[in-house]
């Protein structure tokens, strides 16, 4: 009996020691992240923060691909073939088929990284130099991140719909580490929105200015900020600084306007030449052979050679589309759609502009601003503020150069001249349901899709469900 | 001291040894015991002098011979055996076969950290013996539990071999943690993480069904807070075949047989195909003419558009669905040993089981070896050790989870392929090859091709073993110290081939990975005190310390261009396209006291205290304590019945309320991190990928119970009754943040829910008559569950409509179908008030329309024996159960895009204005005109409930003294079908399959099995 009262003893010292010892035991650090709260702390670590926020722009929900063929599919440029299916809800504008949940969340994601970053930045032990990059390229991205997202779930300035009108995107600018810290924010007003990306591209274009234009078109540049510049001051018809920051973003040298000659290789080569901001896809990035746009676009796999079929080729140029590209003959422009394959249904019209050019079937970089758009910009610009010679001259360089006789227009022609140069220029890029709907212009359609009138409720995208659900003092845009 | 008591105890014994002698006339007596069941030897058998202390014991051959009085009577004992006393009535050779008895109750249940009587217990444990799954063509034992035992169902994710099972004990209790039970096998905590990328895998397929001695299902805190932390959901004790003293026992096991599909989709030929697109197109667009559509319809599968009548009546069609969906074979074969002396105890064995799927290129292969030694050292100390081996190789399939495109898969596309291709050519090459454009229609792959071209392979290497020391320092004292290992080193490869379309545009897509998981759990101390005190008091404590510690970590990479299909290893392909790697870890330690006290052998009262840490949790919460008490109260043993009822033989009442915890979380929820891969370009980037939440504490399932055991009329009849309210608190719940915090979500202890139900087995001997038997087993679970509090007063999980308060887990959340608009044929819903809509709005036109849990399964066995003869009908069935049909939405579009649909649907589309029918007219595109898709809402929905003849076995077994004679003690032949005949609702292949994210897309269905085979014992 004496025994087993000493072993009980034993044992008992023994679990407390035991018990004692787990909390070193229970220690277990991770490997493959690092404590948020000591991350930003080295330049490096901020580097490479920045880089993290340019990664959710490659996304297939940003610019992998919904960025750019979306707007075709909403608007009139693109007709779903359904050969896969995707794109045909869109194309028919049917409800909720829209930009969808995840642009909104990686957005408001790589919101909160450039919020972290242009804190930390401050405190961060490195040259003005550096930081100014830093910085410069954190705002830029912001406010690109921004007025995306206005422009998506909001009405553009002077094109609204009053009673459809909810207001712009909340607006976050304080980082976020720890669950205390988040809180529910209303929808910011629209002008609240454009004021607070006007404010972060003049810092933008401060700090930039000393980064070399060797980090072109990749990384945001001073060019790349104020070609962005003249895109907004559009949106907000605000045709001043339009005209003022494209001519400041043509003057940067990043980005040539090519010529008639160059205009098709310069579709071909991996880099646009023209791009002035771009996003590079190294082959570990590779979309994908369901949703990245050479598969959206096209069923071609080699050009000119009908007998492989590679991508679904999804979304075609519509009629209208094309019709324009032809009716002035020899537009170098119209060479850049061919007939697909009969692979996956009948063979279309398929649109060729992305064509992995990366080196592989489904990569390729993809130029977010380019030169035409700035010098299209510019002539809209000019065009509304009665400036004739000027909105001439630029809309006749992109004439010119596709191969089409000067004009000489004024007035409504002279701006709807504009437009269409503007519609085939930048088709399959992502522009023309973002310019019909900052028009306030209804959205004209053949069968078996419907004329979408501005005042219909699906011009704006509905804000993600669960994001109504989790913060009550979010409104829902009208009708969903 | 101690040398005068020998000295006089030996006198003594000599003085006894010649006072016998002289009582009366002896003789030698020798004999043979064998057992009644299979003429088997028993040794160990006491054999004693009745009204003697003289006696002995048979050897390993079951023999005896002693000496005893020529009028005296022989009284045979062995633990579970009917006691017999044969009279010697002058004879010198006697030979006994010696009876089960049934009566017996001290039955010894695992426990977990010990084992108990089974009068002793207090908790709710379900026991499965390991004959009851013995040579089903299963490949893992969790499988082989459906329908045994209740409480617990069970349901395969699909009809791979070796696949994915889901087992929930007593529903489920978590919405977003893991709601898996916590497997021990010998003590070994396994890692239950399915961990493989290419082939659906099972981690405990390791075992062979067939090595398993029995299988103890925990369900209530009584018996599972021994494991606190990790047992939420219930603990699967596994106890694999150990050695026994004696003559060694050879078996030789084989069963051969074949696997085909449960049934086939009826679709349309080429002629209905061409018709009901013709009909989509002109419904979509009215201004085309039938000539115009019908051109259409024909171009766009690449038939030239100006076929004749003759000519379309003329297309062949080609059933893809008979090339994909295949008979396949089982073949398995095992041998084992078993033997030892009163020292050392071994078991051996080896097993090769191969099974292939009802679906191409999707098989199983595995071999494992297994042995388990045991030692007495002296009688203070003993070793135990066992370590099985197992090798799994795995095929396919094909297009899930990420092995190759979901258009690809042949269980998925086959039934949707247009018709009008052919699957090979002329010359029995490969019709439609990417090189020559693929097929027509959307899926554009030819899948048999895919099957058979690509590899997707899996390989399984794993080691589990153990070593335990056993020391009894005094007679009360039992220490004992154990360390067990689970290592995994997974193979995954998937070869997308230049000539199929996952690799045709890259010349070839080889993706490699190698995972590495080592789970290593220690029982550095257990230390148990067992006395009994007086004739009344029974007193058991254990006090035993935990450590498990799980490090997983792996490399891949991929590689594309090969020089020809031929190469397909990584160093034979010229773009290097990703290297990845990962590695995580846990750590978790506890410490648990367990008191068991039984006072007269009828009351019983057990209480557990546990307290357990795990890496897993915030700073300030890494320990949480769990406990419970219970008690049994042996109504039978008490004077006013025992003794007085003959028919009554057990009557037990118990009770249990305790918590016990789940910790099935991310490894690194609680902190806030930066992680890295946000690479843009060639630079490397990092981004936020988890807030921080140092409160972040344990998850606890306040489980309370009530039972009944009852046994009646010489055990005839048994029967268990319980009722649980399992409360889960505190979930582990990703909450949903708002996405404009640039977070998804928190893993947070927020929420409530129950799982509250009765569970009902009932055991019978109907007839047992001249060698004629009739057992039956039943049982029932009704199971509720309930959501009861979400966080901040949500009434829904934002973004996740299935949860829902008020509602059970899974709640299935859409528009009522309504119908077809006989007027126009257009399909209807329901909107918020009840009226007609075309387009319903979500939610506001959603309700509750079902959920995606079996409110009652179970599982019905009748075994009728007659001599040798055997025959096994089992049933299993799950009811309440709706999904909807995701694959036989594509096979319901009717020609809206380019897939082959279901004749049934084909043949009730509406087609003139007054029709009464529930299929709309088919439409390009699946929508009409400002309305929803007609697949939408809740017309695809599905009662999955079933019921399944799953096993019907009849078996052999030969007489002994026919196989005496070529020297075999036991040999048994049989026949089995597996899934032989499933009643349902559900139009798909199966209802039975997990909703893995792409609902019954592509899901491998169950197959029905044919089996014969044979074992031998020697």
């Amino acid at each position: 009996m004496k025994n087993i009262s000493l072993s009980i003893k034993t044992i008992a010292a023994a679990s407390v020691v035991f018990l004692a010892s787990c909390s070193n035991l229970l220690n277990v650090e991770p490997r493959q992240s690092i404590d948020s709260a000591t991350a930003l702390t080295t330049q490096e670590a901020l580097e490479a923060a920045v880089s993290g926020v340019y990664d959710r722009l490659q996304s297939l929900r940003m610019y992998g691909r919904d960025f750019v063929a979306l707007p075709e599919a909403l608007s009139d440029n693109g007709r779903a073939t359904q050969k896969s299916g995707r794109l045909f809800p869109e194309y028919l504008n049917q409800p909720n088929a829209h930009f969808t949940a995840a642009t909104w969340q990686l957005s408001y994601f790589a919101i909160n990284q450039i919020n972290l970053i242009l804190d930390a930045a401050p405190r961060v032990p490195m040259s003005d130099a550096a930081r100014n990059n830093i910085e410069g390229q954190a705002l830029f991205l912001r406010a690109l991140l921004y007025h995306n997202l206005v422009r998506v779930y909001a009405y553009d300035p002077g094109a609204v719909i009053a009673q459809n009108n909810r207001g712009g995107v909340p607006l976050i600018l304080t980082p976020i580490l720890s669950s205390d810290q988040i809180d529910k924010p209303a929808r910011a007003t629209i002008d609240a929105v454009y004021a607070q990306i006007y404010k972060d591209l003049d810092d933008a274009i401060v700090k930039l200015a000393g980064v070399p234009n060797s980090r072109a078109p990749f990384y945001a540049t001073r060019a790349a900020a104020e070609a962005l510049y003249s895109r907004v001051a559009l949106h907000r018809r605000d045709y001043a600084n339009v005209i003022r920051f494209a001519d400041a973003a043509l003057s940067r040298g990043v980005g040539t306007f090519l010529n008639t000659a160059q205009y098709v290789s310069g579709w071909r080569s991996a880099v646009h030449p023209e791009s002035i901001f771009e996003l590079q896809y190294v082959a570990a990035e590779n979309l994908g052979v369901n949703e990245a746009l050479q598969t959206t676009y096209t069923t071609l796999l080699e050009l000119g050679n009908r007998s492989r079929t590679g991508g679904f080729g999804d979304l075609v140029p519509t009629a209208d589309l094309l019709r324009l590209m032809e009716a002035e003959g020899n537009d170098v422009r119209r060479q850049l759609y061919e007939l697909g394959t009969a692979g996956r249904g009948p063979a279309e019209i398929e649109c060729t502009k992305f064509f992995g050019k990366g080196g592989q079937p489904n990569l390729d970089n993809i130029p977010v601003i380019r030169v035409s758009e700035v010098i299209l910009n510019r002539a809209e610009a000019y065009a509304m503020q009665g400036n004739t010679a000027l909105a001439l001259a630029d809309v006749n360089r992109i004439r010119n150069r596709a191969g089409l006789p000067s004009v000489n227009l004024s007035g409504p022609e002279l701006l709807e001249e504009i437009l269409k140069q503007r519609r085939i220029e930048l088709a399959f890029e992502g522009d023309r349901w973002f310019t019909l709907k900052r028009l306030g212009r209804d959205i004209v359609k053949a069968a078996p899709a419907q004329t979408l009138p501005f005042i219909d409720f699906r011009i704006l995208a509905p804000i993600p469900v669960r994001e109504i659900q989790a913060n009550p003092n979010l409104q829902q845009n009208p009708g969903y | 001291m101690m040398k005068r008591l020998l000295h006089l105890s030996f006198a003594w014994l000599i003085a006894t040894l010649f006072a016998s002698a002289s009582w009366a006339q002896t003789r030698t007596v020798s004999g043979r015991v064998t057992s009644s069941e299979d003429g088997s030897p028993l040794p160990g058998v006491t054999v004693q002098i009745k009204g003697t202390n003289t006696g002995t014991q048979t050897d390993a051959d079951g023999k005896f011979s002693l000496s005893a009085p020529e009028n005296g009577t022989l009284v045979f004992r062995f633990v579970g055996l009917k006691t017999q006393e044969i009279a010697i009535g002058g004879r010198s050779s006697i030979d006994v076969r010696m009876e089960t008895d049934e009566k017996v109750l001290s039955e010894v249940v695992v426990t977990g950290y010990g084992a108990l009587e089974k009068r002793e217990i207090t908790g709710s444990i379900a026991s499965v013996k390991g004959d009851v799954i013995q040579n089903l063509p299963m490949q893992s034992f969790d499988r082989a539990l459906q329908g045994r035992a209740a409480g617990v169902l069970v349901q395969a994710a699909n009809g791979v071999p070796g696949g994915a099972v889901s087992v929930r004990i007593r529903g489920i209790g978590s919405i977003t943690a893991g709601n898996e039970p916590l497997y021990i096998v010998d003590g070994v905590v396994m890692n239950n993480a399915s961990t493989t990328a290419f082939a659906s895998s099972n981690p405990l397929a390791f075992l062979n069904p067939n090595d398993i001695e029995s299988i103890e299902v925990l369900k209530d805190a009584a018996a599972a807070s021994v494991y606190g932390a990790q047992a939420g959901n219930g603990v699967v004790l596994v106890t694999t075949k150990k050695g026994r003293a004696g003559k060694t026992e050879f078996n030789l096991n084989y069963y051969y047989g074949s696997v085909e599909p449960i049934r086939y989709m009826n679709v349309l030929n080429s002629q209905q195909w061409i018709q009901v697109r013709t009909e989509a197109l002109r419904n979509q667009n009215p201004a085309l003419t039938e000539a115009q559509a019908r051109s259409s319809a024909l171009t766009g599968i690449r038939l030239p558009g100006n076929l004749t009548d003759e000519q379309i009546a003329a297309l062949p069609t080609y059933d893809w669905q008979r090339a994909a969906y295949r008979q396949g074979m089982i073949n398995n074969i095992e041998l084992s040993a078993r033997g030892g002396n009163d020292k050392t105890t071994f078991a051996l064995s080896g097993s090769y089981n191969q099974q292939d799927a009802n679906v191409i290129a999707v098989d199983f292969k595995r071999a494992t070896g297994r042995m388990a030694i045991q030692h007495q050292v002296n009688n203070k100390l003993r070793f135990e050790t066992s370590v099985n081996l197992s090798n799994i190789k795995q095929r396919g399939p094909f297009g899930s989870p990420a092995g190759g495109s979901f258009l690809g898969s042949p269980s998925f596309s086959s039934p949707l392929i247009i018709p009008t291709n052919p699957i090979y050519n002329e010359d029995g090459s490969y019709f439609g090859t990417p090189a020559t454009g693929g097929l027509a229609g959307i899926l554009n792959q030819n899948v048999i091709m895919n099957a058979e071209y690509n590899t997707i392979l899996n390989i399984t290497r794993q080691v589990v073993g153990n070593a335990k020391a056993v020391w009894n320092p005094f007679k009360e004292v039992t220490v004992s110290s154990f360390y067990g290992l689970d290592y995994r080193e997974i193979k995954g490869e998937y070869y997308a081939d230049p000539r199929t379309a996952d690799g045709f545009g890259v010349r070839g897509r080889l993706t490699n990975e190698s995972e590495y998981n080592a789970t290593f759990t220690a029982n550095p101390v257990v230390i148990n005190f067992a006395k009994n005190i007086g004739a009344d008091h029974k007193l058991n404590t254990t006090l035993a310390t935990e450590y498990v510690q799980e490090v997983f970590e792996g490399i891949n990479q991929q590689v594309t261009t090969f020089p020809t299909s031929q190469f397909r290893t990584a160093n034979t392909g010229a773009t290097p396209v990703s290297i990845g790697g990962f590695w995580t870890s846990y750590r978790r330690a506890g410490v648990a006291a367990i008191m068991q006290y039984g006072f007269k052998n009828r009351y019983f009262i057990n209480s557990v205290l546990r307290r357990d840490g795990s890496s897993r949790f915030g700073r300030d919460n890494i320990f949480g304590t769990f406990g419970s008490v219970s008690a049994a109260w042996l109504i039978t043993e008490e004077a006013f019945l025992k003794d007085k009822v003959s028919w009554i033989d057990e009557i037990k009442l118990r009770a249990s309320y305790g918590s016990t915890g789940n910790s099935q979380i991310g490894n690194f929820d609680s902190r806030g991190l930066f992680g890295g891969g946000f690479n843009y370009g060639n630079d490397a980037g990092i981004a936020p990928t988890n807030l921080n939440n140092p409160s972040l504490r344990w998850e606890r399932q306040i489980n309370s119970e009530a039972g009944l055991d009852l046994a009646f009329f010489n055990r005839r009849i048994t029967s268990t009754i319980g009722y649980f309210n399992k409360e889960s608190r505190d979930l582990l719940l990703d909450q949903p943040v708002p996405w404009t915090s640039g977070y998804g979500s928190i893993t947070n202890n927020v929420g409530r829910l129950y799982n509250r139900g009765i569970e009902f087995e009932l055991n019978t001997v109907n007839v047992d008559t001249r060698g004629f038997k009739w057992t039956t087993s039943f049982n029932i679970t009704k199971l509720e569950n309930k959501v009861t509090r979400l966080a901040d007063g949500d009434t829904v999980l934002p973004g996740n409509p299935s949860v829902r308060i008020g509602h059970p887990l899974g709640a299935i959340f859409t528009a009522e179908y309504a119908g077809v608009n006989p007027a126009t044929g257009r399909p209807m819903w329901y909107d918020r008030n009840g009226n007609i809509t075309y387009l319903p709005q979500n939610p506001a036109d959603f309700r509750v329309l079902g959920a995606g849990l079996a409110t009652l399964f179970g599982g019905f066995t009748n075994t009728l024996s007659y001599k040798g003869l055997e025959l096994t009908i089992f049933f299993q069935y799950e009811y309440g159960r709706k999904a909807f049909n995701n694959q036989n939405s594509f096979l319901m579009e009717n020609g809206g895009r380019l897939f082959n649909s279901l004749l049934d649907v084909f043949e009730r589309r509406w087609t003139t204005p007054g029709q009464i029918t529930d299929v709309p007219r088919p439409i390009n595109g699946n929508a009409e005109v400002r309305g929803a898709s007609h697949l939408s809402g809740s017309r695809t929905l599905e009662d999955a409930s079933y019921i399944r003849l799953k096993q019907l076995t009849l078996a052999y077994n030969l007489p002994q003294n026919l196989t005496q004679k070529v020297k075999v003690n036991r040999a048994r032949v049989y026949a089995q079908a597996i899934n032989l005949l499933t009643w349902t609702k559900w139009t798909g292949y199966d209802p039975e399959f997990l909703n893995l994210g792409a609902g019954n897309n592509g899901v491998v269905p169950q197959a029905r099995n044919y089996t014969f085979g044979v074992e031998i014992g020697f």
